[in-house]
């Protein structure tokens, strides 16, 4: 297996939604207009509290200074994991199930804390910067590391920093937060970078005019119904993330979907925010996950974090974590 | 291709057949302009062809790439990749046969939708088709179908999980199982089958090239690079492969996989397109975006493979098809350098070879000939005959016939170099009559002056006239019998007569007399010249004589010398006679120039001479002795700068006269030898007549060092080794020293030199003119230590040849002893080893030997010591 170190340097911000519209300007600018900017790494996710923007240095620029946006102090690398060896015979789980016992839960022994970005195409893992010479030390034992360095991947070396580190506590690990789980459905899909200008006016009015407190009412109807809207761009690769009846709304043959259409249900974790200390949340969830080999995609947020699973496999993931929780 | 971006492919087994797409696919033959002509809706691709429309297909939407399938039967069938990732079979204005029926129409469905970037079928097995798709979290990039797969049975299992509608899934067209999925969570930019073996693929990966093999797909080779887009495997070279990113193509060896061997210069534009030449070995062609040329990589003479030092040749250039941007090209896959080429923006399709650069060879033989795609052009010179074909003859054969006649070596009678030269060019003519009157001089004068006095060397009239005194002695003569005075003043100095000298008019001596010179040109039955000469040393009588004297030598009776003849002898002095009047109008229509000067000199006014001075057909020697007797010392050196000047320009062999062999004279050869080549004239003549420091000039070494190739080139090794030994006698520097030494086994010694350095007793013997034993034991043992040299490999007898020249060798009366044969040892008593097996021997049995004989005499020695020498087969072609 390959770790693979990107070189961007990324930004986590959180935009209230009130403030939004100072903002569109460059976000749309970001979203569809990548030859504008020399942004590489531009994610977009709506959850009913506010918009978390992950964005590199160079994207960053686009966004104005202002009191709704509050940023974390952190610079973020991301880690993608690639089969190397691609060990065609296994049909693995997906995402972050597959990588939850060989990233995540080494991460959370050595309490680095871990931003989740699940796309379609593949899943980030962000660290923050500083703790890179850790993340180096505790991964390379499970993966060959490579560090990519203007766009050549090039063999990254263990820092040979070992003095210092901690001894892992090997502890179970207990679920801590509450969790709720919105009666929608998702999809996970993309769409061809060519097609984007035509649904362009489409994504915009979901981005920044579909949610918002205009629709009080129709969230009083069904009060575990959830806004979720997810838009990434990153290297060139779009990846969305809607629930169904917002996937409805595109034309056919636009969105990318998986033969089975497989549909998602999500699980919502924290009651309050959760800050960007707290290790061995994404661990938390993950394992279980992976015990049961249910197939999942993690989003962080600047607030809460969000597992996506496959809407058949729903009540026994609750189960399943419930009874994680409440057995400590 | 989505839209705006045309792709062009070439039929595998119809010539004629082509493939756009675009938004749609579009079938094309392609023939001769006249035959379409006729027909509406045929599109000129070039002057000659014309392409018709056969089909149109526009059932496939979102097209993202296009392979057709390689075998030949069902012909037109095309996979399709979208941008949803299905590949779909279709198929273009064929009657659907049954095989076609069966695979038109199928689809091949990953799991998850992501746009298919390539596709490309097994070269092989042509069921498999490989397809290259983007990046998804949890599926494969790679996936390659079996096509003739009967829909896959668990269809049923997956749409039951499935929630598309069924309509998609229907009529089991549809196959969702691949062969094999490679490549998972990674995308795939470009794919191409390996030709040494069907069962290895190349990808280009995200960030990474990739070899996977289909009997172990859990292996993979790979190396981490940009270049990752297009990869394209050499037809010619299976293990060589191109790939590119933006502006930058990467060649690749499979078999030093770790790094690019070559990469190409980078473009400013990203490439859109690269292929290899499928006619012509290590031709690649190259497409930027928003580009009218197509640019060209010959690596034909790249090494393969490619050292780490050497520096790769690849010959760059370009052609440019058409005015419009061009979308897409694709080579003929037979036609000879062909492509056609389709425009960014409408479609237009341009048709063109692209020619071969010409290489071209110049045999030392005078044969030419060039190569030009796969044709091999000979050229021969025709073999001349006559005088007049001679002079348009190619320099090299003049040159090599001179070589034969020993041109050049005459060192006595140097003017009889030109005869040797075939004696019918006027300029060598003049050169080494030139030559011979200089070094006649150059000799005089170094008796009568001290040896090594600096102004023996010749440094051309140019610089005798400069140097002259001054003195300025002008006489008014009397034409020679008669009593009248001329007007016309001439002019005298040590100088001047010098230069009359050298000019050859007057021979040595103090008194100025052109008789015997006037003679000799009698005898050459040059009678013009030798009646201007007389003319000009103003008797007019003794003109008129050789004029009536050509008259009647010559049995057809030159009318002009009669005319001439009588028109002198009306010469007056008168200023306004009607004489004067018609001669100077007249004279421009008398043929020979020299007739025309005499006329010109007798109208001109003193001291305005142009008429003679400047009519170029007239010998330079001639005009040079003209205006030494008649200008005066401001006119003189005027003049002489300016006609060397002129001559420098033509490389005019007749200026040497006025340079010498100066750095100026080598200045003029060099515009003589760029104009004719002629190395040979060049070298002789600056080894002839040149000081020292001129010879060292880096021209005239090079084209000595040239002609001595040359005759090497033509296999005249002796006509080379005759060269040599003059070149040694003129130039002493050119000696190279002895650098080779046959040392003594014992005592480490040359055997060579050390005769004269060690008092030998056989010596003595020999003093005394006791010839036998003691001088022959002489030579078969090393003089410094007296072991015996080593044994002929085949006599057995101990080698050793008589020392030909010991430097320092004591007594005269020995040395004048020797004759020829006795001073130099036979060739065939010459040792010889093989520098391989060091075994050898006797030269003369040597050769022998290996006339009949492959291998080493020295039993068990298996070296096959002659083939090893390349040279030793060839035979000298000179016989001398």
């Amino acid at each position: 297996m390959e770790l693979h170190i990107l070189e961007h340097s990324l930004k986590v911000a959180s935009i209230e939604k009130e403030g939004i519209q100072i903002c569109t300007h460059g976000l749309i600018k970001l979203a569809f207009l990548a030859s504008k900017t020399r942004c590489k790494f531009f994610s977009l996710t709506e959850t009913p509290e506010d918009y978390t923007i992950i964005v590199d240095e160079e994207g960053f620029k686009e966004l104005p200074q202002s009191e709704h946006i509050s940023v974390a102090d952190a610079t973020w690398l991301a880690l993608n994991v690639v089969s190397g060896g691609g060990n065609a015979s296994s049909s693995q789980p997906i995402g972050v199930t597959k990588i939850a016992k060989s990233v995540i839960a080494p991460l959370a022994d050595h309490n680095i804390s871990v931003f989740m970005l699940s796309t379609y195409q593949t899943d980030f893992i962000l660290v923050r910067e500083r703790d890179l010479p850790m993340v180096t030390h505790t991964l390379s034992s499970e993966f060959t590391l490579f560090r990519v360095i203007n766009g050549e991947t090039v063999a990254a070396h263990d820092l040979g920093v070992t003095n210092g580190f901690v001894k892992p506590k090997l502890v179970p690990r207990p679920i801590i937060h509450p969790l709720s789980s919105p009666s929608n459905m998702f999809c996970v899909t993309s769409l061809d970078p060519d097609t984007l200008p035509s649904v362009a006016t489409l994504l915009m009015d979901v981005m920044f005019y579909s949610g918002g407190p205009k629709e009080p009412g129709a969230s009083g109807e069904d009060s575990t119904h959830i806004r979720f809207f997810s838009f990434s761009l990153i290297e060139g690769y779009i990846s969305l993330v809607m629930d169904e009846q917002t996937a409805q709304r595109f034309p056919h043959n636009v969105l990318f979907t998986s033969a089975s259409g497989e549909l998602w249900k999500m699980v919502r974790i924290g009651g309050q925010p959760l800050g960007f200390d707290e290790c061995g949340i994404v661990a938390q969830i993950s394992e279980p996950l992976a015990t049961a080999d249910i197939p999942a995609y993690y989003i962080s947020t600047f607030k809460f974090d969000h597992a996506l699973v496959p809407e058949e496999n729903i009540q026994s993931v609750i189960v399943a974590l419930r009874t994680k929780s409440t057995a400590q | 291709m989505s839209g705006s971006k045309p792709d062009i492919l070439w039929s595998p087994h119809h010539p004629d057949r082509y493939v756009i797409c675009d938004s749609e696919l579009g079938l094309y033959r392609i023939g001769p302009v006249c035959s379409a002509e006729t027909k509406p809706g045929s599109l000129p691709l070039s002057e000659e062809t014309a392409a018709t429309l056969l089909a149109i297909n526009s059932d496939t939407p979102y097209m993202k790439c296009v392979a057709w399938y390689p075998k030949q039967e069902p012909e037109c069938l095309l996979a399709v990749g979208q941008a949803n990732g299905r590949v779909v079979l279709t198929s273009l204005g064929q009657s659907h046969n049954a095989a076609c029926k069966e695979l038109v129409g199928k689809e091949f469905v990953p799991k998850h939708a992501r746009q298919c970037n390539t596709l490309a079928w097994n070269p092989v097995d042509s069921n498999l088709l490989a397809a290259g798709l983007d990046k998804h979290r949890a599926d494969f990039s790679v996936l390659i179908w079996d096509i003739s797969s009967k829909f896959a049975a668990e269809t049923g299992v997956a749409a039951e999980k499935s929630r598309l509608p069924p309509m998609d899934l229907d009529s089991g067209t549809t196959v969702t199982k691949p062969l094999y999925e490679i490549g998972q969570n990674d995308a795939c930019l470009s794919l191409c089958w390996l030709l040494r073996d069907p069962k290895l693929l190349l990808a280009g990966m995200h960030r990474n090239l990739a070899i996977f093999d289909l009997r172990n797909t859990s292996q993979k080779t790979f190396v981490n690079t940009k270049a990752i887009q297009g990869v394209a495997v050499d037809p010619h070279f299976h293990d060589r492969v191109a790939s590119f990113f933006e502006g930058q193509v990467a060649i690749w060896d499979l078999r030093k996989f770790e790094k690019p061997v070559l990469t190409l210069t980078e473009q400013p534009k990203p490439l859109t397109k690269v292929a290899w030449c499928p006619t012509r070995t290590g031709l690649l062609a190259t497409l930027t975006r928003d580009s009218n040329i197509i640019r060209l990589y010959d690596m034909q003479h790249t090494p393969t493979p490619i050292g780490d030092e050497t520096e790769p040749t690849i010959i760059e250039r370009s052609v440019k098809p058409g005015e419009s941007q061009i979308g897409s090209f694709a080579w003929h896959p037979s036609s000879q350098n062909r492509m056609v080429v389709v425009s960014a923006a409408n479609r237009a399709m341009t048709d063109f070879t692209v020619f071969e650069r010409i290489s071209l060879a110049w045999s030392s033989t005078s044969s030419l000939m060039w190569a030009c795609g796969r044709h091999l052009y000979d050229c021969m010179e025709e073999s001349a005959e006559g005088a007049e074909r001679a002079a348009e003859k190619d320099i090299a054969t003049k040159m090599r016939q001179r070589a034969q006649s020993r041109y050049g070596h005459d060192t006595v009678q140097v003017w009889r170099n030109h005869l040797l030269a075939g004696g019918n060019d006027p300029q060598l003519k003049s050169l080494w009559y030139d030559l011979f009157y200089i070094l006649q001089w150059s000799a005089e004068d170094a008796e009568l002056k001290l040896p090594g006095n600096k102004q023996s060397l010749y440094s051309g009239i140019k610089n005798i006239v400069k140097s002259s005194s001054g003195k300025e002695v002008s006489s008014r003569r009397c034409w020679i019998g008669s009593e009248r005075q001329t007007d016309v003043p001439r002019y005298h100095s040590e100088e001047r007569s010098l230069a009359l000298r050298l000019c050859g008019w007057v021979s040595r001596g103090s008194d100025i007399d052109v008789e015997t010179f006037l003679r000799s040109l009698e005898q050459e039955q040059e009678w013009e010249r030798a009646a201007a000469i007389a003319l000009f040393n103003l008797d007019i009588r003794r003109a008129i004589q050789i004029l009536n004297r050509g008259l009647s030598s010559s049995p057809a009776g030159d009318l002009n010398l009669n005319v001439v003849a009588m028109a002198l002898s009306g010469y007056t002095d008168e200023k306004a006679s009607l004489w004067r009047e018609m001669c100077s109008s007249l004279r421009l229509q008398l043929k020979n120039p020299y007739l025309c000067i005499m006329f010109a000199f007798l109208t001109s006014e003193p001291g305005a001479y142009d008429a003679v001075l400047y009519e170029s057909s007239i010998a330079v020697r001639d005009r040079v002795a003209f205006a030494c007797m008649f200008l005066s010392d401001a006119q003189l050196p005027r003049y002489i700068e300016k006609l060397t000047a002129e001559m420098k320009d033509a490389g005019n062999l007749e200026g040497l006269l006025l340079t010498g062999l100066t750095k100026d004279g080598v200045d003029l050869m060099e515009s003589y030898v760029d104009i004719t080549g002629d190395v040979q004239t060049a070298s002789f003549c600056m080894l002839k007549g040149s000081p020292g420091e001129v010879l060292k000039d880096p021209r005239v070494q090079c084209w000595i060092e040239n002609y001595r190739n040359l005759l090497d080139a033509w296999r005249f090794w002796h006509k080379r080794a005759e060269f040599d030994i003059l070149r040694g006698k003129l130039d002493p520097s050119s000696k190279p020293l002895a650098q080779v030494f046959v040392s003594c086994n014992f005592c480490g010694k040359s055997i060579s030199y050390s005769c004269s350095a060690l008092p030998h007793q056989g010596r003595g013997f020999s003093q005394y003119g006791v010839s036998g034993s003691p001088t022959k034991s002489k030579v078969t043992s090393c003089p410094g230590c007296r072991k015996p040299l080593p044994r002929c490999a085949l006599c057995l007898m101990n080698m050793g040849t008589p020392v030909s020249n010991c430097p320092g060798a004591g007594k005269s009366e020995e040395k004048a002893d020797l004759t020829r044969e006795n001073k130099l040892a036979k060739f065939n008593n010459w040792f010889t080893w093989c520098h391989n097996c060091r075994h050898g021997g006797h030269a003369g049995h040597m050769l022998s030997w290996f006339r009949d004989h492959t291998e080493c005499p020295v039993s068990a020695c298996t070296c096959k010591c002659m083939q090893l020498d390349t040279t030793g087969n060839l035979v000298p072609s000179d016989s001398s």
